[in-house]
């Protein structure tokens, strides 16, 4: 898949009639990425007992095709859900760059935001996103499972409107477009 | 067992240590004060002997009490970006009640599972480079919360086999729970 993803748009540039080739191919592949975005399993801090709220069964994100992944190469979305202290940005900015692309990070809580209640704090980094960028931000101290929810239906708004035809990912790398268009 | 009888053995074996003043027992527990850190293992060696074989806590207070607000961002030098403008900055006041003093008191908590029983230790130590013996010969759970002491606190513990840092990355400079702890901007500060 990946790779008729990155060739298609190459392959078919300069065909006539490709633009509708790929608003058609744009369809099922944005279809199929919104209801499959699986989050790697990783909490920080007390957030992170919502978020696994969140995936049981009373609020159930399996329904959304949200499922909690063992491992980063297997995971779409990276939820930030905790306190990121200094000790541990380096761990989130390796795993961040384990997933595959497109990948996208919900930053979940006061702390993820902006340090929260340790803004003040010698070893809380002051927001996730002075490490790596973020999609989707939830207030809260934690965030309800509602409110992981909507940012879920937020980040899925967010992946129709995505489009092979520039890349078709979500960071700034994969904007730029495809890496492989020779073929 | 009788926990009179043993504070009054470990009191009759080891010369420097005395059942503490009522103000410094943690909750009800007996608590015993060594004069000098010179006394500190032959009374917990001795502890151990007696069953107290379950060193479950090693901490320490800082006493200098409120210093400045250096290290905090909100305040003068670097204002809060949700206070409120007439918010009064924060100063450090001490406490008129508090007995102050450039002192640590170092605290281990030993405990007897099968007596139910539990024995304190306090230790008061000098601020300026301060050192204590290390248990980690008579207790195997002494290395982690020793290297954790030394980590936020600064306390060096004689005869600790790998005294280095275990909490805080190792960028972070001092020990934050110092009350003159200044923190010095590292990389993720900006
Ligand atoms: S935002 Fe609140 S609930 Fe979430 S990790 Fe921070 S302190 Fe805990």
């Amino acid at each position: 898949m990946g790779v008729i993803l990155e060739r298609l748009p190459g392959a078919v540039k300069g065909v006539p009639g490709a633009g509708v080739v790929l608003t058609t191919a744009d369809v099922f592949i944005d279809w199929s990425r919104k209801y499959s975005l699986w989050p790697v399993t990783f909490g920080l801090a007390c957030c992170a007992i919502e978020m696994m709220a969140a995936y049981a069964s009373r609020f159930d994100f399996d329904r959304m095709g949200v499922m909690p992944r063992p491992s980063p190469r297997q995971a779409d979305v990276m939820i930030i859900a905790g306190t990121v202290v200094k000790k541990m940005a380096e761990p989130i900015i390796r795993i961040y760059h384990q997933m595959p692309e497109p990948r996208f990070v919900i930053s979940m809580g006061s702390c993820a935001n902006c340090g929260g209640p340790y803004y003040d704090s010698y070893s809380v980094v002051k927001g996730v996103d002075r490490i790596i960028p973020v999609d989707v931000y939830v207030a809260g101290c934690p965030p309800r499972p509602e409110a992981l929810f909507y940012a879920v239906l937020k980040l899925q708004e967010k992946v129709q409107k995505m489009r092979i035809s520039k890349g078709a990912g979500a960071t700034p790398q994969a904007e730029k477009g495809p890496r492989n268009v020779a073929a | 067992m009788n926990i009179e009888s043993l504070v009054a053995d470990l009191a009759a074996k080891v010369p420097g240590v005395v059942l503490a003043a009522d103000p410094s027992y943690v909750k009800s527990y007996p608590t015993m004060r060594l004069s000098s850190a010179a006394y500190l293992l032959p009374a917990a060696s001795f502890l151990k002997e007696r069953g107290f074989d379950y060193l479950e806590i090693i901490t320490a207070v800082d006493w200098l009490g409120p210093v400045s607000p250096e290290g905090y961002t909100r305040g003068g030098r670097n204002p809060h970006p949700f206070s409120a403008p007439e918010a009064p900055a924060l100063v450090a006041v001490k406490n008129p009640a508090a007995a102050y003093k450039p002192a640590f008191d170092m605290l281990w908590c030993l405990a007897n599972i099968p007596a139910r029983a539990r024995l304190l230790l306090r230790l008061e130590i000098p601020r300026e480079d301060p050192a204590v013996p290390s248990l980690t010969g008579l207790f195997k759970a002494a290395d982690w919360q020793e290297r954790e002491v030394f980590d936020l606190l600064g306390v060096r513990f004689e005869g600790h086999p790998n005294l280095k840092k275990i909490l805080t990355p190792d960028f972070l400079q001092g020990h934050p729970l110092r009350k003159d702890y200044v923190h010095v901007k590292d990389r993720y500060d900006e």
